[in-house]
């Protein structure tokens, strides 16, 4: 039996570095695999609403304006967000990215954590409607 | 002996109780008995050396069955026998204790008689185990007809016990919050003098619903709720379930898929043995091992993350396979990474095996050999510390532990110094193993189709957790939600072995002993949120800041 059998490693911790990091300093890089804030390409989009109903979260909800003219709106709960990626696996026409350099989420308005994504007008009307989620019908 | 001859040997000792057997699956024997028959069948298994008692399932089975079932399932190898026991619905159903027979069995039958409401008699502690102390009388989670809007709570009528002085003895409370503890427990110690002359414990205090979660969501959804069980075994908890639902759907997932979930499981328990070591150095007031061994975890963390694309809850697994390859590139990373914790390894190794201040915290503390461990119904490294040759990746295999094989580890000490030996030579072992794997991938798919719809049926999923084994009981009755999703982990059995080997010895040992298991309350506790009527509130800045100010002031005036 011995004593003091770290001597070696905290000599060793006086010639070395800080392994801790300095954010937000420097912003550290993430991995590739990394998942960030969800961004969606409604353009794509066939509202098959597989990503709403397999989210463990909650976070994601397709409003269909109109299916035919394949209008819709996404609208993305920020907070909610679990960031378990399994919405990229459940789009089939790979509508949804979660890049990794965009993980600075924090706010201090919580009108910051809903995110809506589709075309400028789409979005409008959905953002007027007082019950956003009931689909809309074209006049 | 063969899964098979098991299985015999168990129909033959269950013969004379049995109402009907069925074997759902190959490795699997279900008995029906009478609820008055089960201390004698539970006896006849375990007199005769047949396995141990993994979990009891409580289960409705729902308004047209018009039956309450409990399920005892008893392990021993590959094979599981499962005693079910039908009870009726009304008049306070009775089932007898067998926490005489296996002390286990207490704290099952206690979440047995509060989330089911049934009466187990005569077993030794029916106080709530989970369910909070203003949960009201008469209201049981796992049955069907339980709305959230039941739970309103009630004035708690039980009070802490006493503390303080009995006699000559005094119950020292220890937590819920407690330095000592880095999660939320509840344990009572009755001293005598410095040393323990006994032990109880409460948990439930991050209790989260989930069981009863899972039958509100899909497949799919329920694979990231349950990963959410546990903060450090995410991935085992994802696996059992995955592997449970794929049986059940009789789905083939890809020998690459699986070789990648071994991966991603061997470099979990890597980082949870090395938080281990942390917490339990600090515990022993050896802090500068709880810093070492905690930077060089970030290496296994930086490079879960680079795998899976996150550090603690890798959604990696799907159902039918997995979300990311590992390529050359990652191969890479991982070896890197593997050189520099085996050496670290090594020399973690030989610290807690020579350093004397720390050997006089652990070397000949809280022993349990090999019989009490049997007893106890210890697992995982727990038990192998004692010499219990018990492990799931071994016993029976699973996902693509067949082709990829780990060895088992064990010690005949018993002591907390056997569990710091073994959990460290695993590691090793796991680096061995990790490296095999990623030399040897197999060529495949990464996923297989999955139907959206499980046919119907029940399958029981264990799998080898950092601490050990979790058992997952799954059924499902052909749509998209399952019917029950039953999880035991590996440290509720665990605490029995605590508390008992915790008696005679010195008070100042407890954290150490309680470290030792490496519990993990959080996988314990599982299920109600309670939503008081009123307290709900939404503050601005401004007006959370005006409520603190005032607080204060009126505390100042108390004074």
């Amino acid at each position: 039996m011995k004593i003091g059998s770290m001597f070696k490693d905290i000599l060793k911790s006086f010639f070395s570095a800080p392994v801790t990091e300095t954010y937000p300093l420097k912003k550290p890089q993430t991995a590739k695999r990394f998942r960030g804030r969800l961004h969606f390409d409604p353009v794509k989009c066939t509202g098959c609403n597989l990503c709403s109903k397999d989210c463990p979260a909650y976070a994601l909800e397709v409003i269909i304006l109109d299916r035919a003219a394949k209008r819709f709106v996404v609208r993305y709960n920020i907070d909610r967000c679990a960031y378990c990626g399994q919405c990229i696996q459940s789009c089939k026409f790979k509508c949804i990215t979660m890049p990794n350099d965009d993980w600075e989420l924090a706010a201090l308005d919580t009108e910051k954590f809903t995110a809506y994504f589709g075309k400028d007008e789409d979005v409008a009307r959905v953002l007027e409607n007082p019950t956003p989620s009931a689909p809309l019908k074209e006049e | 002996m063969t899964t098979e001859t098991l299985l015999q040997r168990a129909t033959e000792l269950l013969a004379p109780f049995s109402k009907g057997n069925t074997t759902p699956e190959t490795n699997r024997l279900d008995v029906q008995i009478d609820a008055n028959d089960l201390p004698a069948a539970t006896s006849a298994l375990i007199s005769n050396s047949w396995g141990y008692l993994s979990a009891i399932t409580p289960m409705d089975l729902g308004a047209e069955a018009n039956k309450l079932e409990a399920i005892y399932h008893f392990c021993e190898g590959a094979a599981v026998t499962s005693l079910r026991i039908q009870l009726p619905r009304e008049d306070r159903p009775r089932i007898p204790s067998i926490s005489n027979l296996i002390p286990v069995a207490s704290f099952f039958e206690r979440e047995l008689g509060e989330m089911l409401g049934v009466d187990v008699v005569g077993t030794p502690d029916s106080s709530r185990l989970f369910l909070p102390d203003d949960w009201p009388d008469g209201v049981y989670p796992l049955r069907e007809e339980f709305s959230i809007e039941q739970a309103t709570p009630v004035e708690p009528h039980e009070t802490l016990p006493e503390f303080g002085r009995t006699g000559n003895k005094f119950t020292v409370p220890i937590g819920p919050q407690h330095p000592a503890l880095k999660e939320p427990g509840h344990f009572e110690f009755s001293v005598d003098g410095e040393v323990i002359t006994g032990a109880r414990m409460r948990l439930g205090y991050v209790h989260r619903g989930m069981e009863k979660a899972t039958q509100e969501r899909n497949w799919i959804q329920n694979l990231y709720l349950l990963e959410r069980v546990c903060g450090i075994c995410s991935h085992t908890h994802t696996s059992a379930y995955a592997y449970g639902v794929e049986k059940l759907a009789q789905v083939e997932v890809p020998l690459r898929a699986l070789a990648i979930r071994e991966i991603i499981a061997g470099l979990e328990r890597v980082h949870s043995h090395l938080l281990w070591l942390g917490v339990a150095a600090h515990e022993a007031g050896f802090d500068t091992l709880f810093m070492y061994s905690w930077r060089d975890r970030e290496t296994v963390m930086d490079l879960l993350e680079e795998l899976t694309g996150n550090r603690v809850n890798y959604s990696i697994t799907v159902l039918g396979g997995v979300k990311h390859d590992i390529t050359a590139e990652n191969s890479h990373s991982i070896h890197t990474a593997l050189d520099y914790l085996e050496e670290r390894i090594r020399h973690y190794l030989n610290i807690v095996t020579t350093d004397t201040t720390f050997l006089q915290r652990t070397r000949g503390i809280g022993t349990m050999n090999l019989d009490e461990a049997k007893h106890f119904g210890a697992l995982g490294p727990t038990a192998r510390a004692s010499g219990l040759v018990r492990d799931v990746r071994i016993d029976s295999p699973y996902g693509a532990y067949h082709h990829f094989p780990v060895s088992i580890v064990t010690d005949e000490r018993g002591d907390l110094e056997a569990r710091f030996v073994v959990r460290m030579k695993e590691l090793l072992v796991t680096c061995f193993t990790i490296r095999t794997i990623v030399d040897n991938m197999p060529a495949g798919e990464l996923t297989t189709r999955f139907p959206r719809k499980i046919p119907a049926g029940e399958t029981i999923s264990r799998v080898e957790a950092p601490r050990g084994e979790a058992f997952y009981f799954i059924k499902s009755g052909g749509g998209e939600n399952p019917v029950r999703v039953k999880i035991r982990t590996p440290s509720l059995c665990n605490w029995t072995s605590v508390l008992n080997k915790a008696v005679g010895h010195q008070l100042a040992d407890v954290p150490m002993l309680i470290a030792g298991m490496d519990p993990c309350f959080s996988c314990n506790d599982r299920m109600i949120t309670v939503r008081r009527k009123d307290d709900s509130q939404t503050l601005s800045w401004s007006q959370m800041r005006e409520y603190g100010i005032k607080k204060y002031a009126a505390m100042r005036e108390m004074k």
